[in-house]
């Protein structure tokens, strides 16, 4: 990326470059802290015993550490319950959306393919309409998927903005690579999974990590798609405790209340499960970070 | 003749591509089934339609016509939900856009590359954790014994805590935000790489001319965006009411509304949510979401003719 303003390195610096790089500095910073602060005010937080942070003043540091708030998050069934579904659901959703929809994307990409234009037109339509969340809600419950599982990961397979984007993808690979396979009598599925996908890795790593992070965060599906106890996700867990808590007082402790000897509060159990949400995402982002980029450049592109 | 001729052909031709024409049927079935299917479903809005019946409970329920929106009108929430809706859209339209574009520029005139890639990389970390972790943070800091209330104490401007989270007159400011906080590094990466288009040329010949860095922004930088604004301008126009840019409206209102602001905080898709999943209204929740989505459906095409007008580009 060529920057402009290597050119000015050779003169001296202004007045008002003095000024307006202080300037930018200062607010880079800014935004530095303002981004990162609640990720690490909640960690210490979690790091440490609630009942000593309920009295206050801790910014940067653990003052009593302690793992007891993870220490009580796993031992409760319905957290390491829902720590397994949302696992599960994370590994078989993004399975299964990245193989189904660049599968359909993989037929779509031929130019030559009859009725292409009206097969684009439909996904366009289905792109930019729908019926709203009563009428998907009945067929849902119709395909009997309320208060299942496969709700999860069945009618999000298919996904028409990252099938767009594996079309231009696989356009841009020469069609001459599957043709020899072709003509030696291997099915199209053959190719596909043989020769296409393993050249399109970076475009598999862009779509699976975008969509891994949205199974792992979803919190909506299991919120009102199904009423089983046993298929909570942990998004949902928080969004319950989250939305009550912000009605409750601190002071009304729920744990406190149960165990005085313990050290743990609501909002520390609270703040670990937090952690343990964002946690996989922190880890793995400097390593997907660089997909990043590409994905959203991409995405622009079709506009 | 010739037709028959060339309707054979086709026939022929898909026979030959009948491995692909499957992989893609599958995708057809697939969006037949969960976005057309709902589609249709839509007309149970103007039905006696209970959900017991299903699918099939549409073409056999009562027609009542416009029942379920003259109810809509006359619901004593109409107004507030409508006020609401449009208030937490609008406002976080004119706060989201401006800001990732401010946010490039900053980014774009830091010298060094290593604080440069940092900077970036730190301000799109927001984007890719859950709206619940989101109303997690506010919870944190807006408390009671909060960092804000704290910091609002010993600088003596307030005596008392604030009860932000459950004051109504705090979840617009709340929304924006957060909206801002969440999204603003996820939309700068668009803006930078349009700045990062730019021919680097005219910025020496401005230099040349003696143009200072200020004005070098105004008049090459942001005129060199000023298409891409435009792209996103109209993406989020076309999705306004379902909360700009980042689409957030919904996640917002039911994650950061309660009983304490809900005055303010019930929006149209809430609204929908609670008196369909939650009351078993489903034929009045789809009319209500029916209303919504002719709205959106108006926004989307009207800011795609103004796309093709101002731009040349379409969305379709």
């Amino acid at each position: 990326m060529a920057n402009y303003l290597a050119t000015g390195r050779r003169r001296k610096r202004s007045r008002e470059d003095w000024i307006i790089d202080t300037a930018v500095y200062l607010l880079a910073a800014i935004i530095f802290a303002i981004c990162l602060y609640p990720f690490w005010l909640s960690i210490i937080l979690a790091f440490n015993e609630g009942t000593d942070a309920r009295t206050g003043g801790i910014y940067f540091w653990p003052r009593k550490f302690t793992l007891d708030n993870f220490k009580n998050l796993i031992d409760d069934p319905a957290w390491a319950k829902a720590l397994l579904i949302t696992f599960f659901r994370t590994v078989l959703g993004t399975t299964l959306i990245v193989l189904f929809t660049t599968t359909v994307a993989y037929g779509l990409s031929f130019v030559n393919l009859v009725g292409r234009k009206v097969y684009m037109s439909v996904m366009i339509i289905a792109m930019y309409f729908s019926g709203g969340i009563i009428p998907y809600f009945m067929v849902l419950r119709t395909l009997h998927l309320i208060n299942n599982f496969l709700v999860y990961v069945i009618p999000s397979m298919l996904n028409i903005f990252y099938c767009m984007v594996a079309i231009s993808s696989f356009q841009g690979i020469p069609p001459e690579l599957g043709e020899s396979a072709r003509l030696d009598g291997a099915a199209e599925l053959t190719i596909f999974a043989k020769i296409i996908l393993p050249i399109s890795k970076p475009m598999l790593a862009t779509i699976a990590i975008f969509t891994a992070v949205g199974q792992w965060n979803s919190w909506y599906d299991c919120a009102f798609f199904t009423q089983n106890k046993n298929l909570r996700t942990m998004g949902y867990l928080l969004m319950a405790i989250i939305n009550k808590a912000s009605l409750a007082n601190q002071s009304m402790d729920a744990y406190a209340a149960s165990a005085a000897s313990s050290t743990v509060t609501t909002m520390s159990v609270q703040l670990a499960a937090m952690i343990v949400a964002v946690g996989p995402i922190l880890l793995i982002y400097p390593f997907f970070q660089r997909y990043i980029v590409s994905g959203i450049t991409i995405g622009a592109v079709k506009g | 003749m010739a037709v028959d001729e060339r309707k054979k052909s086709v026939w022929k031709r898909i026979g030959k591509q009948k491995q692909i024409q499957t992989f893609v049927w599958a995708g057809l079935l697939f969006l037949f089934v969960f976005n057309f299917v709902p589609m249709f479903g839509i007309i149970m809005a103007f039905e006696n339609y209970s959900i017991a019946d299903g699918v099939k409970g549409l073409f056999t329920s009562e027609w009542v016509g416009l029942k379920y929106f003259r109810e809509f009108v006359n619901d004593y929430n109409f107004f507030s939900l409508i006020r609401n809706t449009l208030v937490l859209s609008l406002s976080k339209m004119v706060f989201t856009l401006p800001l990732p574009i401010l946010l490039a520029l900053i980014i774009n005139e830091i010298r060094s590359r290593l604080v440069k890639r940092i900077v970036q990389t730190v301000s799109y970390l927001p984007y890719f954790i859950s709206w619940v972790i989101v109303a997690g943070f506010c919870q944190l800091f807006l408390k009671s014994n909060g960092i804000v209330n704290n910091m609002l104490i010993s600088i003596g401007s307030i005596e008392q805590p604030i009860a932000f989270m459950t004051g109504k007159q705090y979840f617009l400011p709340i929304a924006i935000f957060t909206a801002c906080w969440k999204d603003m590094g996820w939309w700068a990466i668009l803006f930078l790489s349009a700045i990062a288009g730019i021919d680097p040329n005219l910025y020496e010949a401005a230099e040349m001319d003696g143009c200072s860095r200020l004005k070098r922004i105004w008049h090459i930088t942001l005129p060199g965006i000023k298409s891409t604004i435009t792209v996103v301008l109209i993406l989020s126009l076309g999705n306004l009411l379902g909360g700009g840019l980042g689409g957030s409206n919904f996640d917002q209102a039911w994650l950061l509304g309660n009983g304490g602001n809900s005055e303010v905080s019930e929006i149209i898709q809430t609204y929908v949510m609670k008196i369909g999943l939650s009351k078993g209204r489903y034929a009045y929740a789809a009319a209500i979401g029916l209303c919504q989505s002719i709205i959106s459906v108006v926004l989307v095409f009207t800011s795609n003719f103004f796309s093709k007008k101002v731009s040349g580009d379409s969305l379709f």
